[in-house]
């Protein structure tokens, strides 16, 4: 029903787009831009990370970007370093200690503010209330959008619902950044399910001054991918990293280019497109053996599949407990497959090729990215940031379209 | 096959008191349902049966209990993560001090000790997770049972 409606509303829109795009006859591209092209190439780069009290965080597989925030509508902003780019996650998350800007709260309809709160499955979460912000990206502009402060003083405490008995990570030490760029799949952090007045999940609460509480929070007011909102280059984007040597880098250069085939430098080209399903996950194979909840998350700090038992790889010791340390590099294949967004009774499939090396010996090494740091992840895969290397990887944005279909799709 | 159902409400058992699940009394699983603001039900199989926890979010918490009425497996899944202090119980600290998440790092908590088996996966929309105890286990029901 959902998807429906989302295709309903596009049609309406690509409709009124190409009317508008009508007199304009220097462009060449099948959807024609309304407003005139704009810088759409971001530049990204995994390095050593932020300053943290003198010293490089140093945590290896993590993909940065700078990105400028606004008072919404004023010249008043502040650009911001080290911002992780993450496709495993929906919205612009900026540690409050990081924040000089004085950005307006959200509020919901009773008068209190609205926060937010992002688990990880290792079971951390980021809490904090929900302001609003211009975001500047390249020539992108993602106006008035939704964003989280994270764990800003004077603010109340997150209620059991959030912490999940968990531990906070929200200072540039426990995260090794200074907030998080979430350009997943979907337009939302939640969607409609937040939206719900009987039961929505604990994501979104109210925050009067007597604590918080579960809350319904209107899709617009919620996190939202700031792709999708641009008023061009919005329907999804790809990031191209290069391939790195065995034994990894010490930085890695690459970049996030917005549009999908709006522009010259964002044609899909030879890149196959798979639909995700409505929790962002597709299947993979391996051994002969279905994975049906495996993602791509640029956010993953390693390739996470399986476990020591059914991939023969060996756990490492306590240290790095969770990480895979064969005696030497070891090749493995694994196929990820979905419906053809464009044709979703057809499955696309394509073959992945992966290494995974002793976790312990590269971090040993002094460089900060790795192609083949793996660890376990029971019952599926996470490609996590080694995947992008060498490769240039297409984001479908949920219910936005292109010549590859609709949204949510990869495209690699 | 088809098994038979139980349905429960969650309504007037406010009084009992005390989380727990794993490692815990069955009784434990009911504070939980109340806690959830869940529904429940208790599907029988060979050796033990699972308490179905469900919230209309999509979340659906698996309790596995022995005969003699012990939680010897949890399972999770849904848009948000469970409160793993509540579901794991007396075995949330070593889970804790176990997984311990290093700086700057994000992956799956996996955590395969003696006898505590804790795997934490997911993203954003799309937990999922198990827990058991070795030492728990039922005579002849295998760990695979807990999905």
């Amino acid at each position: 029903m959902r998807r429906g409606f989302t295709a309903l509303a596009v049609a309406s829109i690509v409709v009124s787009l190409s009317g508008c795009g009508d007199g304009n006859s220097s462009s060449s591209s099948e959807t024609t831009p309304s407003p005139p092209p704009v810088n759409n190439t971001q530049p990204v780069i995994v390095d050593a990370g932020p300053l943290v009290n003198g010293q490089f965080a140093g945590n290896e597989d993590v993909l940065f970007t700078t990105v400028t925030i606004c008072v919404p509508g004023t010249a008043t902003c502040q650009t911001i370093d080290h911002i992780v780019v993450d496709t495993g996650s929906t919205g612009l998350r900026i540690l409050a200690s990081q924040l000089t800007l004085n950005l307006p709260n959200s509020m919901n309809a009773s008068g209190q503010p609205i926060a937010n709160c992002i688990q990880f499955a290792d079971n951390t979460y980021q809490w904090g209330p929900i302001a609003k912000a211009d975001i500047k990206m390249a020539g992108e502009v993602a106006s008035a959008v939704p964003i989280q402060i994270v764990g800003p003083a004077n603010f109340p405490a997150p209620p059991n619902d959030c912490t999940a008995g968990g531990t906070p990570v929200e200072t540039i030490s426990d995260l090794g950044a200074n907030g998080i760029l979430g350009v997943g799949l979907f337009r939302q952090d939640c969607g409609p399910a937040c939206a719900s007045p009987t039961s929505p999940p604990a994501i979104y609460f109210s925050c009067p001054a007597s604590g918080c509480s579960i809350a319904s929070v209107s899709v617009a007011e919620q996190l939202q991918n700031p792709v999708w909102t641009f008023p061009q280059d919005n329907n999804g984007f790809l990031i191209v990293l290069p391939q790195i040597a065995e034994g990894g880098a010490a930085s890695v250069s690459g970049s996030m280019i917005f549009g999908i085939g709006t522009q010259s430098d964002n044609a899909l080209g030879s890149a196959q497109a798979q639909a995700a399903d409505g929790f962002g996950n597709f299947t993979t194979t391996f051994n002969g053996t279905k994975y049906s909840s495996s993602f791509i998350d640029s956010g993953s700090n390693g390739l996470f599949f399986l476990d020591s038992a059914t991939t023969g790889l060996p756990d490492c010791s306590r240290q790095e407990a969770g990480f895979y340390c064969p005696a030497s590099t070891t090749s493995l294949t694994a196929i990820n497959s979905g419906p053809n967004p464009i044709a979703s009774a057809t499955t696309v499939s394509a073959n992945v090729a992966f290494s995974v090396a002793n976790a312990v010996t590269l971090f040993s090494s002094g460089n900060n990215a790795f192609n083949d740091v793996g660890g376990s992840n029971p019952g599926a895969f996470d490609w996590g940031l080694p995947f992008f290397f060498g490769r240039t990887v297409f984001v479908g944005i949920e219910g936005q379209r292109s010549a590859a279909g609709t949204g949510p799709y990869w495209a690699y | 096959m088809k098994k038979p159902l139980i349905a429960l409400t969650a309504l007037f058992v406010s009084a009992l008191t005390g989380f727990a699940a794993l490692g815990g009394s069955e009784q434990s699983v009911i504070s939980d349902q109340v806690r959830l603001k869940a529904s429940r039900r208790v599907v029988p199989e060979h050796g033990y049966r699972v308490h179905e926890i469900s919230r209309d979010d999509g979340t659906l918490i698996k309790e596995y209990v022995s005969f003699d009425g012990k939680v010897f497996g949890v399972s999770w899944k849904g848009p948000t993560l469970p409160d793993l202090s509540q579901l794991l119980g007396s075995s949330f600290a070593e889970f804790q001090n176990s997984v311990h998440p290093k700086a700057g790092r994000r992956k799956a908590a996996v955590v395969h000790n003696r006898d505590l088996v804790v795997e934490s996966t997911g993203h954003t929309r799309a937990f999922q997770g198990r827990a058991y105890l070795n030492s728990m286990l039922p005579d002849g029901v295998s760990q695979e049972v807990v999905q």
